[in-house]
């Protein structure tokens, strides 16, 4: 929350090249299931919220844009690729996983079911495994160090050494 | 290779083609999630792998591992680490080829994420006005199939 109690939200690309950081309440928060979607994010769907009347500033570098149709421009960051906007006459969306918390962000509808995959209804009843059961991985995750940006702004990134 | 499935970018400057598949998963790590601006990352291992057109941009997301991304439009491609090669399912030019099995890392999974598919679709009442506004829509995607060359000549701006 801010001084004047709206709600704040950060987030940003995964290199970190681009955060973003809106004040106020965002609008519709979904997922839309056209072809449009799924290939601009190599995803089973995108997951976008409506800015609305929320104020968004980019407070460190900002998307490049594709002009995807017509009609609309996506945003994502030329660094790492992350998928951050979708842009319309009607307003602009951003993508949910992009945000450092997206749990407080839940869609609430569903666009484009016409062109759903056959399986993503049946992808919540897949079996789970934790990469730590898997003796080979647990030894390669200990060896991990992510170069991803935190979920929180940073007063500047990345750390001197941290990448290659 | 015939027969080969194949992918790409939306903008088509990044072109693949893969001779079979491993094991197609969603992995919900937050480095997928955020990787994809989305709740998970969908990924199918790639056997026979070629590059057919351009190649993507790299970021290296952790000293493991590397993702390969089009630098002109941002399609999430590849996860490659230790030589084998992930293809991210949705640049697939049918991602039907690759119906996930398993789904990995859950620890990190958003707590909406099986209700998602229970979400209500737009109301039938405001289809009709959706429909007539998307006609007017023309796509610049590349088309889910190889092409010779792309963009077409005309029409790109």
């Amino acid at each position: 929350m801010s001084l004047d109690n709206k709600p704040v939200y950060s987030g940003g690309c995964q290199c970190g090249a681009v955060r973003f950081r809106i004040e106020g309440a965002l609008g519709t928060a979904s997922v839309c299931h056209c072809r449009m979607c799924q290939k601009a994010s190599g995803n089973f769907y995108a997951a976008l919220v409506s800015v609305r009347d929320a104020r968004l500033a980019w407070t460190r570098g900002a998307p490049r844009r594709f002009r995807s149709s017509s009609h609309a421009w996506r945003g994502f960051c030329e660094a790492c690729g992350t998928p951050l906007t979708f842009e319309a006459p009607e307003g602009l969306a951003l993508a949910i996983g992009a945000f450092d918390d997206p749990s407080v962000v839940p869609p609430t509808i569903q666009w484009g079911i016409e062109a759903k995959l056959p399986y993503v209804d049946s992808v919540p009843a897949l079996p789970g495994e934790e990469t730590l059961s898997d003796q080979e991985a647990a030894s390669y995750l200990a060896d991990l160090v992510s170069y991803q940006h935190p979920d929180h702004d940073t007063e500047a990134w990345p750390p001197e050494g941290h990448r290659p | 290779m015939t027969n080969a499935y194949t992918g790409g970018c939306q903008c088509g400057a990044v072109r693949f083609r893969a001779g079979a598949f491993g094991r197609a998963a969603i992995c919900h790590c937050r480095m997928c999630q955020k990787a994809f601006g989305s709740f998970f990352g969908p990924y199918v291992t790639a056997l026979d792998f070629e590059w057919t057109r351009g190649a993507p941009k790299y970021f290296h997301s952790s000293n493991a591992g590397r993702r390969g991304f089009c630098a002109d439009c941002g399609t999430q491609l590849t996860f490659e680490a230790g030589g084998g090669v992930e293809l991210a399912i949705g640049a697939l030019d049918d991602p039907g080829w690759a119906p996930p099995v398993i789904e990995v890392n859950p620890r990190d999974k958003v707590s909406f994420f099986a209700a998602l598919c229970r979400l209500p679709p737009r109301p039938a009442a405001e289809q009709p006005q959706t429909d007539a506004r998307l006609a007017r829509v023309v796509s610049r995607q590349h088309p889910d199939r190889d092409t010779d060359a792309w963009p077409p000549e005309a029409g790109r701006s």
